[in-house]
């Protein structure tokens, strides 16, 4: 948490096979979760692998801590940055958990061998059997638990918790937050669980065909729909310039996109609030894809 | 280590606010001593699953309000709470409790005269409860 970036995007496009990413200009500050959210097909893996540069962008800059990289990342940045893909790597396959965590510490001078032992415990992963034998929970909890064991700088996590049983998500999301405490690491991760984003960002990213469509403190997301009932007809609903409105037996329901200014227009023009509401982070997430979120809680540089 | 904050989701108040105004009151009533160490920014906001910064904005504010001071590498720390300031607050959690009060009887259109009428009563009763040493508080 140090006004540092883990990653900077600039411009970054890039042709795909079904459609074009970008261009993309996206911050991630070092130290901080940032959740990328949006519809499956939207960008986000791609967007990941622009990050790792196992993909190479048509345009545009991307810089890993500070430093831009012309051909492919230097072995000492790659060993800061842990990676669990949404489908594991077939490489391998026809090893176990404990020859797979031996073949990775070689690639990592920073391999905790304790740690890796202590998560796949923690995880209950089967040991002596193949990984391609195992089910798609127990790979995903030998993948995470290899991804911790780097000790990485830098950690991106491709929905992670698909196919994971609830208790072995609880011990995720703990685990995860060990290691925020301890190291203060930076993590990036695409999921479609709101308690995953709910639990764990700092910043939400959301995109969309493509397309980066900001980033938002998660509490400011969430702090800025209420939902309003109000004295009156559709008049008065008008008047307070709400999103959407629902009528109800002498009130009315309305959806508000900047509490402070309708709260100042309530009180102007004399309209009774009989309660309020914050939404839910899927309610916000919903209207925020829907082009209603209010252009100030975008997060800006150097703020 | 963990601090009695609780956190009401779908209050329209915003979440920095619910518990910046909890903690503070803690500190300034004394509820969290002078010199005790606070949970770290991220230990915080995990167990309140809110953000880091939501946390950090907390502890900024206090500390420019003097309630709480930051050792580098140590840790932030509850800071001496003068008299005045204890008395001045205390002023200010009654005066919202009573505006609360004012703000119910407006919104289901009483007088000031049966909202008086109402408060006096109230005062009657509690303050003979306390007489009597039915109300310790």
């Amino acid at each position: 948490m140090t006004g540092e970036l883990a990653v900077q995007l600039r411009g970054v496009t890039k042709e795909g096979r079904r459609k074009p990413i970008g261009p993309i200009d996206l911050d991630i500050p070092a130290g901080y979760v940032v959740a990328l959210v949006g519809p499956n097909g939207a960008g986000k893996s791609t967007l990941m692998h622009l990050m790792l540069k196992t993909l190479q962008q048509d345009e545009g800059q991307v810089e890993w801590f500070g430093k831009q990289y012309e051909r492919g990342l230097p072995v000492e940045v790659q060993r800061k940055i842990a990676y669990v893909p949404e489908v594991p790597i077939y490489e391998e396959n026809y090893l176990t958990a404990e020859k797979a965590g031996e073949f990775r510490s070689k690639w990592y001078p920073a391999w905790d061998a304790g740690r890796f032992e202590e998560l796949l415990n923690r995880f209950g992963v089967p040991r002596g059997i193949r990984l391609a034998k195992m089910s798609k929970g127990e790979r995903r909890k030998f993948e995470i638990s290899a991804a911790l064991a780097c000790r990485p700088k830098l950690l991106l996590l491709d929905e992670p918790s698909s196919g994971l049983d609830p208790f072995a998500w609880k011990e995720m999301i703990e685990s995860l937050r060990t290691l925020l405490e301890e190291e203060g690491i930076t993590i990036i991760l695409s999921t479609h669980i709101v308690e995953e984003v709910k639990r764990l960002a700092d910043y939400i990213v959301l995109v969309y065909q493509g397309q980066v469509h900001g980033m938002v403190e998660k509490d400011m997301l969430l702090g800025c729909f209420q939902e309003w009932w109000i004295r009156g007809g559709a008049e008065e609903a008008a008047r307070l310039k709400g999103l959407s409105s629902e009528s109800g037996p002498g009130m009315m329901r309305i959806m508000v996109g900047c509490p402070e200014e309708t709260e100042s227009i309530a009180a102007r023009e004399g309209i009774e609030v009989l309660r309020k509401r914050s939404l839910e982070l899927e309610e916000a997430l919903d209207l925020w894809m829907k082009g209603h979120l209010p252009e100030q809680l975008k997060w800006k540089r150097g703020i | 280590m963990w601090i009695p904050i609780q956190i009401n989701e779908s209050s329209a108040e915003p979440l920095y606010h619910q518990i910046e105004t909890q903690l503070r009151s803690m500190i300034v009533s004394g509820q969290i001593g002078e010199g005790t160490l606070l949970p770290s920014i991220r230990e915080f906001a995990g167990s309140l699953n809110c953000s880091a910064i939501t946390v950090r904005r907390v502890y900024q504010d206090l500390e420019n309000e003097g309630l709480l001071r930051t050792k580098q590498g140590t840790g932030t720390f509850v800071a001496k709470v003068e008299e005045s300031q204890r008395g001045a607050f205390k002023q200010t959690l009654v005066m919202e409790a009573l505006e609360a009060a004012a703000d119910a009887a407006i919104s289901l259109q009483y007088s000031k005269e049966e909202l008086l009428d109402l408060f006096m009563q109230v005062l009657g009763r509690k303050y003979e409860d306390k007489g009597k040493g039915g109300d310790q508080k």
